[in-house]
């Protein structure tokens, strides 16, 4: 019985062991952010239990076209949540990502490449998803993310 | 009266397992993530994705934009296929240069390209110069095309690896902006996938 109990303290302690991302930062910080509003901001609770968002920016370019920045961090990196990511095959997790965009008449504008991209986001990792407006007359966009069921360890 | 109702069964269960065995097609979502992966070719997700990458770092990049207020006029020169595969690099061309278009920022010219024109008719209509069956006046002048002051170009590496039944290809897009003035590159952007894969134990 005792043996039984070792074994899985260290299988648990193992598996506890996978890779998660340790970032480090500078505190003070000099960048000046235009931030948006994340009123709108809705997630499944399976997205929700993984990738926190923390923080939509904008910026309007020389020439007129608009660049957002959603970024996203994986926070699967507590013990159970290892556990569990483990045993879920998502970890790292695998999620794809589109963003559409729309004119100041909240009409979507077509765009040459507008696909789902695929990303890795490693527990603890903050990941920076970004996009230029494909042409001056976009004013909004939506940001969708769904997981990557395709990409999935199993 | 058994052994016919053991018949039917019989052939009713064959018949729905050869129903079974039917081909499967469906149509899937040409922007979604369903689409099949293969390890050595360029898939028509990779090319979305390089496609999607390389226009978002163009129009970052600004360099469309022209101090004096007129368009750019873009050209679609070579991209090199340095792949293994046979792969037609058109659609990663057609869909940055759609994009352009879009944006404003810059016309694109079919009269001239980097294997020939795509459209040769800039061409064939002056030619109606020498025919009597037109109405001269309405015939397109020669000296009246515009010349494009950049041009797109690029090249596809692939490398390829394996190691026991594990196989990975690495695909570089390379895409570059020229001023066709002066020659210099006015952007460049790498786009870079791997894709991995295993061998089955059995068959290839």
């Amino acid at each position: 019985m005792k043996k039984i109990y070792i074994i899985s303290i260290s299988c648990l302690l193992l598996i506890a062991c996978q890779a998660t991302v340790n970032t480090v930062e500078n505190e003070q910080k000099t960048i000046q952010v235009d931030a948006v509003d994340m009123a709108k901001v809705s997630t499944d609770v399976f997205l929700k239990n993984r990738l926190e968002i923390s923080g939509v920016n904008k910026k309007e370019l020389a020439d007129g076209l608009l660049k957002v920045q959603v970024t996203v961090r994986n926070v699967r990196t507590g013990f159970w949540d290892q556990v569990s990511s483990w045993y879920m095959g998502d970890n790292p997790y695998q999620i794809a990502y589109r963003f559409t965009w729309l004119d100041i008449d909240g009409m979507e504008v077509t765009t040459a490449a507008n696909t789902w991209i695929p990303m890795t986001v490693v527990p603890g990792d903050t990941v920076r998803l970004q996009a230029i407006s494909p042409n001056p007359r976009c004013k909004d966009f939506t940001l969708s993310i769904r997981e990557n069921d395709r990409a999935r360890r199993f | 009266m058994n052994n016919k109702i053991i018949s039917l069964i019989a052939i009713t269960g064959i018949a729905l397992l050869l129903t079974a065995c039917g081909p499967s097609v469906k149509r899937i979502d040409a922007t979604g993530n369903e689409g099949l992966v293969t390890v050595d070719g360029v898939d028509f997700k990779d090319w979305q994705i390089a496609a999607e990458k390389g226009v978002n770092s163009l129009l970052e990049s600004g360099v469309l934009s022209r101090a004096d207020g007129r368009k750019t006029i873009l050209m679609i020169s070579t991209v090199k296929n340095s792949t293994s595969q046979h792969i037609n690099t058109r659609i990663l061309t057609d869909k940055i240069r759609q994009a352009v278009l879009r944006s404003g920022k810059a016309l694109t010219t079919t009269a001239v390209g980097g294997n020939g024109p795509d459209d040769t008719a800039s061409k064939q209509v002056r030619r109606l110069e020498e025919d009597d069956m037109f109405n001269q006046s309405t015939v397109q002048k020669r000296g009246t095309a515009i010349a494009p002051d950049m041009s797109l170009s690029g090249e596809i590496v692939q490398q390829q690896r394996s190691q026991g039944r594990m196989r990975e290809s690495y695909f570089f897009f390379h895409m570059a902006l020229t001023d066709l003035t002066t020659g210099l590159a006015l952007w460049e952007e790498n786009v870079e996938i791997v894709k991995q894969g295993k061998k089955p134990l059995m068959g290839w």
